[in-house]
């Protein structure tokens, strides 16, 4: 899958966000150092100049106009940093080294201003500056200048704010160039869980996102994400197996089924035959197919849950007495001994009628094996560990040691006990019954060859202590 | 007997009304749950039984009956649903239904089973002594006698009686007396109902020229008079 457009990455956005937020605070600041340093040179300037008006002012009330004439003539020739202009009344320049008032209205008095100057250097160059100066009205009418340079304090406030400004300018090109980094790195983050999606959502269940092992939110992320596919996987390929299970169940007693009610049409339609037996024996294949049905939405339903939803505490003894109370009956029908030891206030957490079942279907198996004359025996107890466990011994012929863990396996693998019909999908349920109560299936030898019966089968359920 | 039969799948609705009438009873159908409603409340209602799927379109079987339990008409209901879980089950019974019975089921199951729920309505009232024919139950005393002979049954043996005496006359399923007499809701492996059906059976009517309980082919068992 192609990685979006950088520019059109969340970071990148974030980015420029960022950075136009930068520049104009950038600029507000500026604006303002600007502001204040440029004022700064404008009244210092207006400061000195003020104290030259001032120095000159007392010149001309000790002297009046010829003193102040030659005052200003010495200066303008001397080394201050100062541009004078002395006009008569009609602001005609008299005397300074000014050509004439700065001012716009030469006869503005008093008055400031800021004004270009145009000067030569000793090498004939042209300087331009900028001056400040202030002009004001002597009490005979005579009008004074005085100004001075504030071009280099000027220079020197406009190199700090293009210094600043060209700072700013390579801080935002950092800052793109970083914005930029961190989308590429993002959407290369990215790109592996959208891959993984893309993939799952074209149906491939087994796709799964890159942990880089750098334990960042991402590998965090991915973490959490792989453990919900596989979740997703197990509870699909449960489904499925599920419905294979079903199909394979069902497909032989309905083809069975089917076979019969066409032989049966078939010699219905010859006048051989009376319709009612055939329509009793469909009623009845139909019943096992039900049945068989009810047992394998069972067992697929537990192994789809995985746990019982509502766990409730119960003593697994009571529901031991009750079962066999159900099958002591069925034993001494078919010649067998029953026993049941049953031990008190055995409490375990789970599904009382799954567990019930579970017993009942192994004490249906053993009284299926087990031969006339032989016994059945149901216990429960409490181990040394706390657990509590269930168990059912036969006489009959038992499971061969070797074929034992085969047999435990085939539990786990449900349609592999399927192929053994009844019987099969009891042991089958037992095994999900099993599972969602987190406890284990253990089969053992029973009670041993004795008068040509045996060994015998002991099937074990053992719970976690509740 | 008349009996509602809310279900949205039209063509199971049929061939359930056709068993019903086959059965001897009157059987008016609904497809859905307002549907349903209506036809309870309807002048045309008074229904011994009312049979109702859980899920349908617009208002669900459990809605349905809640709805009818608020407003007093407490016609037995068996609820129906391809669901199968006890939980379920449990919800139903809550919701105010007094029977469950789990999709795909056998005719006859559902036959009986609302026989049950008919019969249950009409026999309200508390009886302590209970007779079919000849056959006598205390259930104070707890004696049971056939024709004034005693019969000395098991406790479990007591309740299979009792239970088949109160629904004399009707079949049972295998499934109804595990559920009712053990409580116990799954189907065994082997039929261990035959197994203690047939000692009943040993004890009842062994002594006597005409069998009270009957095997009834397809459905259970049916205790007769």
């Amino acid at each position: 899958m192609r990685l979006p457009s950088l520019t059109r990455t969340t970071p990148f956005r974030l980015t420029l966000v960022f950075m136009a937020l930068f520049a104009a605070s950038a600029a507000a600041f500026l604006a303002y150092i600007y502001v204040a340093t440029a004022g700064e040179v404008t009244r210092r300037a207006d400061e000195e100049v003020g104290r030259e008006l001032d120095s000159l002012q007392a010149v001309y009330a000790r002297g009046g106009l010829p003193a102040l004439n030659q005052a200003m003539i010495q200066r303008a020739v001397g080394d201050r940093p100062y541009l004078y202009l002395l006009m008569d009344k009609a602001a005609r320049p008299v005397t300074g080294n000014l050509a004439q008032s700065p001012l716009d209205d030469a006869t503005r008095a008093p008055a400031r201003a800021t004004f270009r100057i145009t000067d030569t250097d000793p090498d004939g160059a042209v300087v331009k500056s900028q001056g400040y100066g202030r002009q004001v009205r002597l009490p005979t009418g005579e009008l004074m200048f005085v100004g001075t340079d504030i071009g280099p304090g000027r220079a020197a406030v406009i190199r700090i704010v293009r210094a600043i400004w060209g700072a700013g300018v390579i801080v935002i090109l950092l800052g793109l160039a970083g914005g930029l980094f961190v989308s590429r790195n993002v959407s290369r983050a990215l790109a592996d869980f959208n891959r993984a999606v893309a993939a799952v959502a074209a149906g491939d269940l087994r796709a799964r996102i890159p942990v880089r092992g750098v334990r960042d939110e991402y590998d965090e992320l991915a973490v959490g994400l792989n453990g919900m596919l596989e979740r997703v996987e197990r509870l699909m390929g449960s489904m499925r197996h599920a419905g294979d299970a079903i199909a394979h169940d069902l497909r032989s007693p309905l083809t069975r089924l089917r076979a019969r009610l066409e032989v049966s049409l078939m010699e219905v339609q010859a006048g051989h035959a009376d319709p009612q037996p055939a329509l009793a024996t469909a009623l009845e294949d139909t019943d096992a197919v039900l049945k068989t049905f009810g047992a394998v939405l069972a067992i697929s339903r537990l192994q789809a849950a995985g746990s019982i939803a509502e766990p409730k505490a119960f003593d697994v003894s009571e529901v031991a007495a009750g079962v066999s109370e159900l099958y002591e009956v069925l034993c001494e029908e078919k010649g067998q001994d029953f026993g049941a030891e049953l031990g008190r206030g055995l409490i375990v957490r789970g599904d009382r009628d799954f567990v019930a079942q579970a017993v009942a279907n192994l004490l249906d198996n053993a009284v299926k094996y087990t031969p006339e004359g032989g016994a059945v025996m149901l216990r429960t107890r409490r181990r040394a560990s706390g657990e509590v466990e269930i168990s059912v011994t036969d006489t009959g012929p038992g499971i061969p040691g070797a074929d034992r863990e085969r047999v435990l396996e085939r539990f786990v693998r449900l349609e592999q006990s399927r192929s053994a019909p009844g019987s099969g999908l009891g042991l089958s349920l037992v095994a999900a019954v099993v599972a969602a109560h987190g406890a284990r299936l253990e089969l053992d030898e029973g009670p041993g060859v004795l008068d040509g019966h045996g060994p015998g089968l002991r099937t074990v359920l053992v719970f976690p202590a509740a | 007997m008349r009996i509602l039969v809310v279900e949205d799948d039209a063509e199971a609705a049929q061939a359930m009304c056709r068993g019903l009438v086959e059965a001897g009873h009157t059987c008016i159908t609904a497809v859905d749950g307002v549907k349903g409603l209506e036809a309870a409340r309807g002048g045309g209602g008074g229904f011994d039984v009312m049979v109702v799927d859980r899920m349908m379109p617009n208002m669900d079987g459990v809605t349905l009956v809640q709805t009818l339990r608020r407003e007093g008409d407490n016609t037995p209901v068996l609820f129906l649903s391809a669901l199968g879980e006890v939980d379920d089950r449990v919800k139903g019974l809550q919701a105010g239904a007094d029977d469950y019975l789990v999709k795909p089921y056998a005719f006859p199951e559902l036959i009986a089973r609302v026989d049950a729920l008919a019969r249950r309505r009409e026999t309200g009232s508390v009886h302590t002594l209970l007779k079919v024919g000849e056959l006598e139950m205390d259930l104070i005393s707890r004696g049971v006698t056939r024709a004034g002979k005693a019969i000395d049954l098991q406790p479990r043996e007591f309740q299979l009686l009792e239970y088949l005496m109160r629904h004399a006359g009707q079949s049972v399923t295998r499934t109804m007396l595990l559920e009712e007499v053990w409580h116990y809701h799954f189907d065994p492996q082997t039929n261990v109902i035959d197994v203690h059906i047939s000692r009943l059976r040993a004890k009842i009517d062994k002594d006597f020229d005409r069998p009270m309980l009957q095997t009834v082919r397809g459905a259970g068992y049916r205790l007769d008079g």
